[in-house]
């Protein structure tokens, strides 16, 4: 910058150098009058010496650099000058087209004001930015890459690189493991009884850790019931059926359908309005009139009423009195009472001296006894063990169980290729489980509406009704 | 007196149960994860002695609990997961409610889930455990596998379960641990034997659903999650114990054979393999590859405490059961496309047979229609076109009957359009007295070596007669004493005959003949001399104990009388069906 500031000085003090506002700087020289000051102090210097023609001429030069986009003086000829020959000849239709464009375009095709004075307009290339050429920490920056290159070239991958690749492998694996679902086709089995338990840690930290399971209580793995998993259906069932199997299967469905028939005919029969109950002409007039007209009845009853009365009176007087007991009465019950204890005494003593020459009799009671308790105990545990392939009453509901599979003479297919496969096999699993006593009975959860469906005809079925 | 005072409902029955609801809310679960957490692990509802008591003075119905029970459920760490999963739901259902896309496929990713594998391990703590357990597990693997994909259930539940069926077959197969197979309305009952364990399951009709509408899914298909889980588990270790691989492979050599180029016609790229085991045509891969090498016989010892009687029973039994197992080998069989494939093609490979069927019907088909080898053809219409002489045509039945038999029972009975014998129960066992059907005992002649006495006769001969003639014969076959009270009968009819004469005052040509030597019969004699032993001994018992022998005896012949009546009433129904038959002939 200095460098070009003096040699623009340098031009301007050239006598060829073309001044842009030299009037002014003249007035200003003549009219002031020169002051005395010291000029040994370097604030005097800056204070008083006259810089304005330097700074004009800076000025100038700036101005020249602004506009022209260099100094006029180091121009060419050719971009200052040019040869005038005359109008140019096409000026006529370029000004009507120009007219045309105007009407055709308006003000459209001309700048806005507010962009034209924002319009960059000064020809001073903006000075470069040098620091967005530099880097900061470059030279560090460049030795660490070198050291990085030379340790590749010998093979030594840094630590970082070294963790990251340890990582990778290990993630994918346990990612894989957690989003396989259990119910995956393609999932793999291994041994699962053939492998032994690892005991490598110490058991009170598996406890403490919940590493280590529960022990399963042994009671748990008794069945619920003694029935066997599959049923097989009776030899009736078959498709192609052996007559009497047949026969025999359809008996046992018809007697539980009989059954359920006679069920249902029993809660109909207690449901039915006794026909004794229902009012008739006679009953209705009666309860109309009742009350209104006096009968006889109630008269009889009337002193039937007063006697009770008068007996009742006489027996709380009975109670009221209650004589004392005189001392003779009471040494004579006394008495009694020692009598008779020692009566009481006696005849067990007896009893029991008798019961020596009872041994017999009191042996085989004893004996019969036993076998009574023996028989008890027994038909009890029949008892049990019938109850143990019974379903168990496990909630609110009991245990259906499900129709039977028959099939009528007349369904019956002659071939396996017209057999028509009866009830389902879904339902039968789901029954067989509820009876072994591993689920419950339940019935399926009603829907219930907690808001009323508002109803609402469309607009568009309005239209067409 | 001092002491506290006691209150009630604090000690006794009353705090060893606690009901349902204290149960869930003590576990903090909902009612649905409750119920799946005690399915999984195998906790069931108890039904108190003293319901009174145990609900402290009320009587409404409730479950209940054992305490101990829902105690040791607190320590299970999948209560921790239907708790992750109750909040995954509800941060899934909050970004669907902001529409946050990438918020709901990032949940997804990390959905928490859970695996069984140590409850199983908790539950059957040996691998039989597990196997005694596993009727349940079978019948409702192989009902799911049915199941069509529409929603009822999870897809991918159904394709596992169809997998695990498919090996299980396959197992069953290449073990020939098949036993007996019953066609009933509802389903087929298969009955197979491993390790020593009978195991039952029923497998449902192809397309037979309906779905009811008063069972729980919910519950079913945690049933299932369960028991996908074991099943896999038995799977590896039944494959392993039989030096299989596991997952199963085809055998390279039959792999090979299966190769065909129109594999893309029947499933996905993906699927194929699974489709092509299922097709149970092929035999399995082995770990050790042996050329089917001859196993040496053991040595038999009879075990303490066991006679010699016995141990023979047991060997002959055996030898049974491996006659059994090769029922099939050697014959060659082509189904006909209205059969029931998967049954049938499982059922003939369990017994050692080979197996075909149209290529357009199912993928894995072997050999053609056109096979000069195969030599039962199985259909199931009144009539067939073009037939091949040297091969039977018969009707499905067959199969399963002859597996129940245990022998290969005569075709005539099962040829085309012919009207089947009727398909008998092999899980009933008739014990003595009891009534059988004739057509079992037809059999049981068949399997003791007899032969009907049709098979002589002239092939011309209506059927109707060779019916009759097979019941007589059985009739003779039933009892043998009979005869013997004819011919007593037959003596003291002469005898009478004698008697009335003399007393109608007739002389009696008196003649005097030769006398006969009578033939002593040594074995009628030993019968008749334990006959007599057995009278007197039933002379010298007790009163109390002739009394029970008595009752017995009673009871036996009841049984024996509704049996006989039973027999009589099906000779009337026969001949009732004959005439009918006879008269709509004419």
């Amino acid at each position: 910058m200095a460098a070009a500031r003096r040699l623009k000085r340098v031009v301007a003090s050239q006598p060829g150098f073309l001044n842009l506002k030299s009037s002014s700087d003249s007035t200003e020289s003549l009219s002031s009058r020169r002051k005395r000051v010291n000029k040994n102090k370097k604030k005097n210097w800056n204070k008083h010496s006259d810089i304005n023609d330097v700074e004009d001429f800076l000025d100038d030069v700036r101005h020249q650099e602004r506009t022209t986009g260099g100094l006029l003086s180091e121009k060419s000829d050719d971009s200052l000058f040019f040869l005038d020959v005359g109008q140019p000849k096409k000026a006529e239709p370029k000004e009507a087209e120009s007219v045309e464009g105007k009407k055709r375009k308006g003000k459209q095709s001309r700048p806005l004001r507010i962009d034209l004075i924002l319009q960059h307009d000064s020809l001073v290339p903006p000075p470069k930015d040098v620091l967005a050429y530099q880097q900061p920490n470059a030279k560090k920056l460049r030795r660490i890459a070198q050291k990085a290159e030379q340790l590749a070239a010998k093979g030594v991958v840094p630590r970082r690189q070294k963790q990251l690749l340890n990582r990778r492998p290990v993630d994918k694996k346990v990612k894989a493991a957690v989003t396989e679902a259990n119910n995956n086709p393609d999932r793999e089995y291994y041994d699962i009884w053939g492998q032994e338990t690892k005991d490598s840690a110490d058991p009170w930290y598996l406890q403490q850790t919940r590493k280590k399971l529960v022990k399963r209580p042994e009671k748990l793995n008794e069945k619920p019931s003694v029935l066997p998993a599959v049923e097989v259906i009776a030899p009736g069932g078959s498709y192609n059926p052996d007559f009497f199997s047949h026969q025999a299967l359809l008996q046992e469905a018809h007697e539980v359908e009989v059954k359920k028939q006679k069920e249902e005919d029993k809660i109909e029969r207690q449901l039915a309005v006794n026909k004794e109950d229902t009012a008739t002409e006679e009953t209705k007039l009666r309860e109309q009139v009742e009350g209104l007209v006096e009968e006889e009845n109630e008269e009889e009853t009337a002193p039937n009423e007063e006697e009770e009365e008068e007996e009742e009176d006489v027996a709380v007087g009975a109670i009221a009195v209650a004589e004392k007991k005189t001392e003779r009465q009471r040494k004579r019950e006394k008495a009694e009472k020692i009598k008779e204890q020692q009566r009481l005494a006696d005849r067990q003593l007896t009893d029991q001296r008798q019961q020596l020459f009872q041994l017999r009799s009191i042996k085989t009671s004893i004996k019969q006894q036993e076998q009574k308790t023996k028989d008890k105990q027994k038909q009890r545990k029949v008892k049990q063990e019938a109850q143990k392939a019974q379903p168990r009453r496990l909630g609110r509901l009991k245990f259906q169980p499900q129709d039977m599979e028959v099939q009528l003479s007349d369904e019956l297919a002659g071939s396996l290729r017209r057999l028509k496969p009866e009830g389902s096999i879904l339902k039968d699993r789901f029954k067989s489980l509820q009876k072994r006593n591993l689920i419950e009975p339940r019935e399926r959860a009603k829907f219930k509406r907690r808001h009323k469906v508002k109803y609402v005809e469309k607009r568009a079925f309005r239209e067409i009704t | 007196m001092g002491g506290l005072q006691k209150k009630k409902f604090e000690r006794g029955s009353a705090t060893n149960y606690i009901t349902r609801n204290k149960a869930r809310k003590k576990l903090q679960l909902s009612l649905p994860d409750f119920r799946r957490l005690c399915i999984l692990k195998g906790i069931y509802p108890h039904e108190p002695k003293h319901k009174k008591k145990v609900n402290k003075g009320s009587t409404a119905p409730r479950t209940f609990y054992l305490v101990k029970d829902i105690r040791f459920l607190l320590h299970e760490p999948i209560v921790g997961k239907f708790r992750d999963y109750k909040v995954f739901v509800r941060k899934l259902k909050k970004a669907y409610g902001k529409t946050e896309w990438s918020a709901v496929e990032r949940l997804r990713e990390n959905k928490p889930t859970y695996k069984l594998d140590h409850i199983i391990k908790e539950r059957y703590p040996s691998f039989i455990d597990a196997l005694r357990d596993i009727d349940d597990a079978l019948c409702m693997c192989f009902l799911f596998s049915t199941f069509a994909r529409t929603g009822k259930c999870h897809v991918q539940t159904i394709q596992l379960c169809r997998r695990l069926t498919v090996e299980w077959m396959n197992y069953v197969i290449a073990a020939r641990a098949l036993r007996k197979v019953f066609i009933s309305i509802k389903g087929i009952y298969y009955q197979a034997e491993v390790m020593g364990q009978p195991i039952t399951w029923l497998v449902p009709y192809q397309f037979s659903h309906d779905h009811p509408t008063d069972v729980d899914y919910r519950v079913m298909a945690t049933f299932t999650e369960l028991y996908t889980t074991l099943l896999g588990f038995i799977n590896f270790r039944l494959y392993h114990s039989l030096n299989l691989l596991y997952p199963p492979k085809l055998d390279s050599k039959a792999a090979s054979e299966l190769k065909e180029e129109d594999e893309e016609d029947f499933a996905m790229n993906s699927e194929c393999y699974l489709e092509k085991l299922s097709a149970l045509s092929a035999s399995l891969a082995r770990v050790v590859s042996t050329a089917e090498e001859e196993e040496a016989e053991l040595d038999q010892f009879p075990v303490e405490g066991e006679d010699m009687e016995k141990m023979e029973a047991r060997e002959k039994e055996q030898k049974q059961q491996e006659a059994q197992k090769k029922l099939f080998e050697g014959l060659k069989f082509f189904l006909n496309r209205e059969v029931p494939r998967e049954s049938l093609a499982f059922v003939i490979r369990c017994f050692g047979g080979e197996v075909s069927w149209d290529k357009s019907v199912c993928i894995g088909s072997t050999y053609e229609v056109t096979d000069e080898t195969i030599t039962h053809q199985i259909v199931d219409r009144p009539n067939i076109d073009q037939q091949y002489i040297n091969r039977y045509y018969i009707q499905p039945q067959w199969v399963y009957d002859c597996v129940n038999a245990k022998i290969i029972l005569p075709v005539e009975d099962y040829f085309l359009g012919v009207t089947l014998p009727p398909h008998l129960s092999p899980f009933v066992e008739e014990k003595e007295g009891d009534y059988v059907p004739p057509e079992k005992m037809k059999i049981m002649a068949l399997q003791r070596g007899e032969k009907p006495a049709n098979e002589e006769e002239e092939e011309g001969e209506e059927e109707e007669e060779e019916g009759e003639d097979e019941e007589e014969e059985e009739d003779d076959d039933n009892d043998d004493d009979e005869e013997d009270d004819e011919e007593e009968e037959a003596e003291e009819k002469n005898l009478k005959k004698m008697e009335e004469q003399r007393s109608q005052g007739k002389s009696l040509q008196v003649k005097v003949t030769p006398g006969k030597v009578k033939v002593e019969n040594p074995a009628r004699l030993e019968q008749e001399e334990k006959a007599e032993e057995k009278r007197l001994a039933i002379m010298m018992m007790k009163k109390k104990e002739k009394y029970l022998y008595d009752k017995i005896m009673f009871g036996k012949k009841r049984k024996t009388r509704e049996a006989n009546k039973l027999a009589a009433k099906r000779k009337a129904y026969d001949d009732a069906e004959k005439a009918k038959k006879k008269k709509a002939r004419k």
